[in-house]
């Protein structure tokens, strides 16, 4: 495995995403939240007006790299096709009910990692549950649970996300007066615009080589054991980012009084065991839901307009938890997007008779 | 995609669109009427109506500020009791009623009074923010844990002793930061 080209590009993303997702924290982003996609989303969503949370508004960079990246190395390596067609309406819907999930945790499996590996054990309850929702949507994959395939079509949809996102770049650098930035709260806190653009474009197009995906690689060893290389990226990326943040102080083991975290283990679970049980039917995390948009894949593009209007949604009915905890709203929404998935689930089966 | 006359047409048609587009663009950098379309900034507006809150905020609360340099504290305490009944959503109140009963010595009042302010409004543990009591709330915090720790070792069984500790985990976690 180790002569294998893909290995090191999984591998060299997990290390990057690892480092920098530490390192972004460093450099100005919310604790531990150095590379969270859903906060990035709800961020960005509010820095378009999209919801009145006057602490969560900055469009942010790393955002904006990631697709960009996706594109610029999707072009390169003649990866980008526009395809789509496969049960839209659902992916816009279970995008939107991934950002609930990602919102009642506080955070996407990517920082799931990094409160992890920053010792934050609130933590575990978040991993435990995005293995068993992995483990769930295999399971329903193996009953014939599935999407109907893609179809490639001529390249028309699939430059609107790019397209929409160098419109945001624009926005980001041209700063129209209807652009909303946070002066106090995590939306005010943020990296250098140009480290976190650049940092962005280098691991999106860095995970468009590799397919690298936090839930991607969960799935992967499910189905694989240690033959998968997307297992030593994972495992990469903890081994990186735990080193970085010991070295750097960043590292507070305990359970109480850690940032963006709450002591509802519960709602952790089934927060994160809804992202990866809609991970799997979708056919990645947000992260990889970013990249696949940027490749032209239109369905990917759904879920990342899905997941813009479930930023703005958990903040808006307060469906998002804080550090007191996940509000009545959050908890339905979860039983709902449970409800919801199991339902697709039902009805998109294949049953063989 | 250059094929036939509909598609010669569409170029065309696109042309004319991006270049109207960028000669309106250029035409009108400058004058001010962009400006005038979309109203003032809304970063600004919002920015000024913030500061606005905080001189109300302060002039609302300059009673108790005064009775509480006095020494009153008892008098401050029944007259920030009546502006939260007024004003129930607003965080202030709260956070003076936490400072004034932590000078009192009533420890685990105050943190619950911090701990409301906190909830309603997170401006209270920021740094950047005017309204920012970061390094008082630090220091209950930072004390309170001391105290209460070996005081819940040696009383598991005290209920309030264990929601006074909940408390002060929950102002150690937004001092942390975090995104929320």
């Amino acid at each position: 495995m180790i002569r294998n080209r893909e290995f090191w590009l999984v591998v060299l993303s997990g290390l990057s995403l690892g480092v920098l997702g530490v390192l972004l924290s460093l450099w100005g982003n919310p604790e531990n939240s150095g590379i969270c996609v859903s906060c990035f989303i709800e961020n960005s969503a509010g820095a378009l007006g999209l919801h009145d949370n006057q602490r969560m508004q900055y469009l942010r960079p790393e955002l904006i790299g990631f697709v960009l990246g996706s594109v610029v190395s999707a072009l390169i390596s003649r990866d980008f096709r526009s395809r789509g067609g496969s049960a839209p309406l659902s992916r816009l819907f279970l995008g939107i009910f991934m950002i609930f999930g990602c919102a009642v945790f506080i955070g996407c499996p990517i920082k799931l990692l990094l409160r992890l590996t920053a010792g934050d054990i609130t933590a575990v309850a978040g991993v435990v549950g995005l293995v068993v929702g992995v483990w769930v949507g295999l399971k329903g994959l193996a009953h014939g649970v599935e999407f109907a395939p893609q179809s490639q079509s001529k390249a028309s949809g699939g430059i609107l996300i790019p397209g929409m996102f160098i419109l945001l770049l624009v926005f980001f650098i041209v700063r129209p007066g209807f652009l909303l930035f946070s002066s106090q709260g995590g939306g005010a806190q943020y990296a250098p615009w140009q480290v976190a653009l650049f940092v962005g474009i280098g691991l999106g197009a860095l995970a468009q080589r590799s397919r690298f995906c936090i839930t991607g690689s969960i799935r992967n060893f499910l189905l694989m054991g240690l033959r998968t290389p997307a297992l030593w990226g994972l495992l990469t990326f903890i081994v990186a980012a735990l080193m970085v943040n010991l070295i750097t102080g960043k590292f507070n083991f305990g359970l109480y009084g850690q940032p963006g975290a709450h002591l509802e283990y519960i709602w952790s679970f089934l927060g994160m065991g809804l992202v990866g049980w809609i991970s799997v039917l979708i056919g990645g995390c947000p992260f990889r839901q970013l990249i696949k948009a940027g490749e032209g894949d239109v369905d990917a593009g759904l879920v990342v307009i899905g997941m813009f209007i479930g930023g703005a949604l958990s903040q808006s009915w307060g469906i998002a938890a804080t550090a007191s905890g996940v509000s009545m709203y959050g908890k339905i929404t979860i039983l709902a997007g449970f409800a919801l998935i199991t339902v697709l689930s039902m009805f998109c089966r294949v049953r063989s008779t | 995609m250059f094929k036939d006359t509909f598609d010669k047409l569409c170029w065309l048609f696109l042309i004319v669109v991006l270049i109207s587009t960028v000669v309106l663009i250029y035409t009108n950098i400058g004058t001010g009427s962009e400006k005038r379309a979309a109203g003032p900034s809304k970063t600004l507006e919002r920015e000024l109506s913030y500061r606005a809150r905080v001189d109300l905020i302060n002039q609302l609360y300059l009673p108790v500020e005064n009775l509480r340099k006095e020494g009153n504290n008892q008098t401050a305490l029944l007259k920030l009791d009546e502006l939260i009944r007024k004003y129930p959503t607003e965080a202030h109140g709260h956070i003076l009623q936490g400072d004034i009963l932590q000078r009192m010595g009533a420890f685990d009042e105050a943190i619950s009074s911090y701990v409301e302010g906190v909830k309603l409004n997170g401006d209270y543990v920021d740094t950047k923010s005017p309204l920012s009591r970061r390094a008082e709330i630090q220091k209950l915090v930072d004390g309170g844990l001391k105290d209460v720790g070996p005081r819940v070792a040696a009383n598991p069984n005290n209920r309030s002793l264990v929601i006074a500790r909940q408390k002060l985990n929950y102002l150690k976690s937004r001092l942390a930061g975090g995104c929320e």
